[in-house]
């Protein structure tokens, strides 16, 4: 069972390191860390698990809401509805005495626990903890796999939904009813509308789509807690030339990119393989941060796990990875447009896990 | 991670509603003698920023900080790409997107003339956050209590944004035909309806069959439904959140059992703040919003440390009541009576 293989891999990690104690944190943005320690995929307030050398898991909620969820949705645990979260949990430490106890992702972790006042100290147990993260086994693709599929569907249903006169936030509702009924109980998504006034994507608006718009979306459903990313565009009418031609940039960089993901590059690899493209084309200035934010990034229990895909980054590609390579910024002729699939790194290179065509969708004909 | 509409209507939450939030904390902040005051944000404790300038970050993570004179600002980790939205559905004088954001912020506030920082929440804050701040020369002070205070009662414009929410998740609800084959349906017809009325978010729980598990959970696959069940909506509309539940009985002889439930149960809302109304009652819980967390723990059967329920406060109440050996789930927001009036809900429970 996936629960449990995480928390042997991660009680192997804590022995291996010679940690006694880790203390991790998570909420609904960056609940990554928490689900895999916990198997809770934590809704509203924060939530801190404290794992032990011996595979013991003690969760702390301080959500009552989220209590009685968690008792429902998980097993093996004990749980403890603490409203006064730092606290509990620094009373629970004070206890471990002077074990070794590590911190995951530190940086969230709430400031009264960090204090060095408290009688206990936590090393940053996040590098360990991101390894784990990043490196997943056949269980986490499979479910990589299904959420992938569901994502080529949720994207169906988005281009149905995309017809002249609706607003922005209808498409969202739609997707995500579309992902309820079919028992998908997650999803993260941005949207654009418009033309080149449009600079990125956005929660939606009350905008309405109009003919000749660019739609852009990234749909990134989550089953059993993890992320499958997919970004398409699509044209409201008849694709122009300016419009076709971008998109042949975009779709040029893309494969550029996923060619490149193979064990033994970098995450640098993927991304300077798909900014070439762009530069080649006399579009290097829409590589920089002032135009996108990312070329790609991992997936797994959180939508924009690490490595992110820049050119700056230099993490390893290896062998069970997923990320996705999305190429996505700011064209000067047409505007924000998106491409994009997930793929996992295999032995050989690269499996793609979205399917549907890399094309420039027109609705609304 | 939010994906619904998150927009700043000036009719539903007028600058001038917004103003006199910042006037307030601001005569509290010269009483405390605070140069600032901080109010840490993402996307599951955006509640204080979004109390005094709207902002609520559909993910990442920034801190509005609020000078003892002048408008709100934000320091974000977003990208600057996002800036024009951002100002778009907030009332903030300027917005700074950076990386580092702690650091940005601790330098602004040293531009502005220094000073100590009253941090709502402090003891919650992000620790890389906190030390960024510290590192570049801020002095922290815990500002919970004073801005607690200052949120505890609503004003009209919450007051009216959580009746929008609370008849935005009756009328979700109200879509659930009773027909239903699985939570996959049912779900999707209350989330559909919530989104498509404007929810900022909505999260949809459910118990499928109350025979065997009272609790409301997320459910992942398609359940079947029992013979009763229960569905609770959670809905966020423009920074205001608000739950309700509704139980269905599907035996016709008990249909009327969840109205029996929610008599029982808006009388005990009746007497809030005086919870003795649902002593016989198998869980309660009174949530709302006094920081950052939009539905934090009140009052309870679990809860050990109550808060205080004051006058005018705007809460969520849930329970679960057996009637007639039917356990029923209810939940509906309510308000705390001001001035001797007594709690009334903001809408009638679903049933």
């Amino acid at each position: 069972m996936l629960r449990d293989e995480r928390r042997r891999r991660l009680a192997d990690a804590m022995s291996e390191a010679r940690i006694d104690a880790l203390v991790v944190y998570g909420n609904a943005w960056q609940g990554d860390y928490l689900r895999y320690a916990s198997d809770f995929g934590i809704l509203e307030g924060s939530g801190i698990a404290i794992v032990t050398a011996d595979g013991r898991a003690e969760l702390f909620l301080d959500s009552a809401t989220e209590i009685e969820r968690a008792e429902g949705e998980t097993s093996g645990l004990a749980l403890n509805l603490a409203p006064d979260l730092a606290h509990a949990v620094a009373k629970h430490l004070a206890r471990l005495g002077n074990r070794r106890i590590a911190a995951a992702p530190q940086r969230f972790l709430p400031s009264y626990l960090a204090d060095p006042g408290r009688g206990f100290a936590l090393e940053d147990g996040t590098a360990l903890f991101d390894r784990l993260l990043m490196h997943k086994v056949a269980a986490e693709h499979d479910a990589l796999r299904r959420a992938a599929a569901i994502a080529d569907e949720a994207y169906l249903v988005f281009r149905e939904a995309a017809q002249p006169g609706r607003r922005q936030y209808e498409l969202t509702a739609a997707v995500e009813a579309f992902l309820r009924r079919k028992g998908c109980p997650d999803n993260f998504m941005i949207l654009g509308s418009g033309g080149k006034d449009v600079l990125g994507m956005t929660p939606p608006s009350d905008r309405l789509v109009a003919a000749g718009d660019l739609v852009t979306t990234e749909l990134t459903p989550a089953i059993e807690g993890y992320y499958a990313q997919i970004c398409r565009t699509l044209v409201v009418g008849r694709a122009n030339d300016a419009q076709r031609r971008a998109h042949a940039l975009y779709l040029e960089a893309l494969e550029a990119g996923i060619a490149a993901v193979r064990p033994g590059a970098t995450a640098a690899d993927v991304a300077r393989a798909e900014n070439d493209v762009f530069r080649k084309h006399g579009f290097g200035d829409y590589v920089t941060d002032q135009y996108t934010r990312v070329r790609g990034h991992g997936l797994g229990l959180f939508a924009d796990s690490k490595p992110h895909i820049l050119e700056d980054v230099h993490t390893n590609l290896v062998p069970g990875m997923a990320i996705v390579v999305h190429p996505n910024t700011y064209h000067p002729e047409v505007g924000y447009m998106v491409l994009g699939d997930s793929v996992l790194v295999t032995e050989t290179g690269a499996e793609v896990l979205t399917r549907t065509p890399r094309e420039l969708f027109e609705t609304g004909v | 991670m939010r994906r619904g509409l998150i927009a700043w209507s000036k009719a539903e939450l007028p600058e001038a509603a917004l103003a006199a939030r910042v006037a307030r904390a601001q005569v509290a902040m010269g009483q405390a003698g605070l140069a600032a005051l901080l109010c840490y944000s993402n996307n599951t404790r955006p509640a204080a920023a979004s109390y005094l300038c709207g902002f609520v970050p559909y993910w990442s993570e920034g801190v509005m900080l609020l000078p003892r004179e002048g408008s709100p600002y934000l320091v974000v980790a977003l990208s600057k790409r996002v800036a024009t939205w951002i100002e778009a559905t907030s009332r903030v004088a300027r917005v700074i997107s950076t990386g580092r954001f702690g650091a940005e912020a601790a330098k602004a506030i040293a531009a502005a003339g220094g000073g100590t920082v009253g941090v709502a929440d402090l003891d919650n804050f992000p620790a890389g956050i906190a030390s960024d701040m510290r590192g570049a020369g801020a002095t922290l002070a815990d500002a919970t209590a004073l801005f607690a205070e200052l949120r505890a009662a609503a004003d009209p414009a919450e007051l009216a944004l959580g009746a929008r929410a609370a008849a935005i998740a009756h009328a979700a609800l109200a879509r659930i035909s009773g027909a239903e084959a699985d939570t996959g349906a049912a779900i999707a017809a209350v989330e559909d309806h919530a989104r498509v009325s404007g929810a900022e978010e909505c999260y949809v729980s459910a118990a499928p069959d109350l025979a065997h598990d009272r609790r409301l959970l997320r459910i992942e696959g398609r359940v079947a439904l029992g013979a009763s069940y229960a569905i609770r909506a959670t809905v966020a509309y423009k920074g205001t959140w608000v739950r309700l539940a509704r139980t269905l009985v599907r035996d016709p002889a008990r249909a009327d059992l969840p109205r029996k439930a929610a008599e029982r149960f808006a009388a005990a809302v009746a007497s809030l703040p005086d919870t003795a109304g649902f002593a016989g009652m198998t869980s309660w819980l009174i949530e709302g919003c006094r920081i950052a967390q939009p539905l934090e723990p009140l009052a309870g059967a679990r809860l050990a440390t109550p808060h205080a329920l004051e006058p005018g406060r705007l809460v969520t109440v849930q329970a679960t009541l057996e009637i007639d050996g039917v356990p029923i789930v209810l939940a509906a927001p309510a308000l705390i009576g001001a001035a001797g009036a007594p709690a009334a809900l903001l809408v009638p429970p679903v049933f």
